[in-house]
């Protein structure tokens, strides 16, 4: 299954000191804004705990985070690292670890399953608690308060999107290794008489796969020294002119190298599809089904089956 | 370098060992012609297993040379075209359109030993 625990991939998610400029240009983040986070650390800092309860009391009240609520080692160590963010939030220094904090939260959530639309709901909360902290500490001069709430806003941004990126990041890295597992499913090519190839062909078909597959089909014929190949594409539900070129050209390429291919198992919504998009497929032999392609396979082989004697019927009755 | 050209009972048999120039082709060409006529053989079998890469040029030779052949009363087999040759081939749009392959020379001796036989 997934590595869950893989090494950060900080070059991935572009963590160089550049980047971690341009990211605050991004947001606008300026050196006053550092300044007046800094100055009200005091007041906040101390109920950082009351903060990060108020974010997860919101997430415990949603549905699609059970994943995160119902393991309570998760939960513990999410609480952990955000308490340790809005710590390192006040402090006001948002250099490489501050950004490599953020990343292990994104981890966190990515494997607890979290959605962005639900994290940013629940940041939203967040940013709403330390809002009303704010203007309460400021009720005499909202304008100043007004200030200091949109430079907390600017990080806040800032760790949205770094938290973002790494959610999609995530993502992305599991569908690579699904398509990764997918590929190694590759087309297995059976020996099932001298000189006979059977090639099951089940699943989508797209360019990378085809190729692997007439790769692996012409090694398998110059190797068995096979005549006849059986293509059976039963297991094909769609076929598009592309994947049909790739038919015609894998037959063609083996019919380079001496040997005969055999279709079998074309469907009858993928024979219509076929016609209807007017593909030439009278260079290939075409059979019902892999019976169909097998027997005929054999006959061209000049293999004849019979029962062993006439008292033994080929196949016993129910 | 020009192509040897064997006789093996009722087949000639050319073995292409390396990268050809186009001259060479040709006159593989006219050398398979002429002895189709000295020797009265009645298949020709070209082995191409040691190219690694076959151009347009030596592909039209090729069937220039199965066409030759034919005119000529006999049958041409291509044999040992390699798989990366094969896929490089096909999707040059070369097919060798008409003209018989087969996997190696072994096969291509079988294959025209039941055609000649075929003809009585």
């Amino acid at each position: 299954m997934l590595d869950a625990s893989f090494p950060l991939d900080l070059e991935r998610l572009q963590l160089s000191p550049h980047d971690i400029e341009r990211r605050k240009a991004f947001v606008g983040l300026q050196p006053e804004d550092v300044a007046r986070i800094r100055s009200i650390q005091d007041i906040f800092l101390p109920n950082a705990d009351r903060y990060v309860a108020a974010f997860f009391d919101h997430l415990a009240g949603i549905a699609e985070t059970a994943k995160l609520s119902g393991s309570h080692s998760v939960l513990e160590e999410a609480k952990c690292l955000e308490h340790e963010h809005l710590v390192a939030m006040m402090q006001g220094d948002y250099g490489k670890d501050y950004m490599e904090q953020r990343v292990r939260l994104g981890m966190l959530y990515s494997r607890a399953g979290l959605d962005v639309s639900v994290l940013l709901g629940g940041f939203h909360v967040l940013m709403r608690v330390l809002g009303m902290e704010v203007m309460k500490h400021f009720a005499e001069d909202p304008t100043k308060g007004f200030d200091v709430f949109m430079s907390l806003k600017k990080i806040g941004f800032l760790d949205i999107g770094l938290i973002v990126d790494v959610l999609i990041a995530e993502r992305e890295r599991v569908i690579s290794v699904q398509q990764e597992a997918i590929r190694e499913l590759s087309t297995p090519v059976l020996q099932v008489r001298d000189r006979l190839l059977v090639l099951p062909i089940i699943g989508v078909i797209d360019s990378m796969r085809a190729k692997q597959l007439t790769d692996d089909l012409l090694l398998a014929i110059r190797t068995n020294r096979a005549r006849i190949v059986v293509m059976d594409v039963t297991g094909v539900a769609a076929v598009d002119s592309k994947v049909a070129n790739h038919l015609i050209q894998t037959v063609a390429a083996a019919r380079l190298m001496g040997a005969t291919v055999i279709v079998t198992g074309l469907s009858a919504e993928v024979a219509q599809a076929l016609v209807g998009l007017g593909v030439d497929l009278s260079s290939i032999r075409t059979l019902n089904d892999l019976q169909g392609g097998l027997e005929e396979a054999e006959r061209q082989l000049g293999y004849k089956i019979v029962p062993i004697d006439d008292s033994t019927p080929a196949i016993e009755p129910a | 370098m020009p192509v040897p050209i064997l006789k093996q009972g009722d087949v000639l048999i050319a073995s292409i060992q390396s990268g050809l120039s186009d001259h060479d082709l040709m006159e593989l060409r006219d050398n398979i012609a002429e002895k189709l006529g000295s020797f009265k053989s009645l298949g020709v079998i070209v082995d191409v297993s040691m190219l690694d890469v076959m151009d347009s040029f030596a592909t039209r030779m090729l069937c220039t040379i199965a066409e030759t052949t034919r005119l000529r009363g006999a049958e041409t087999v291509i044999v040992g075209i390699q798989p990366e040759v094969a896929v490089a081939m096909v999707q040059l749009g070369l097919t060798l359109n008409g003209i018989p392959t087969a996997l190696d020379l072994e096969e291509g001796l079988q294959f025209l030993k039941a055609s000649i036989r075929g003809r009585g």
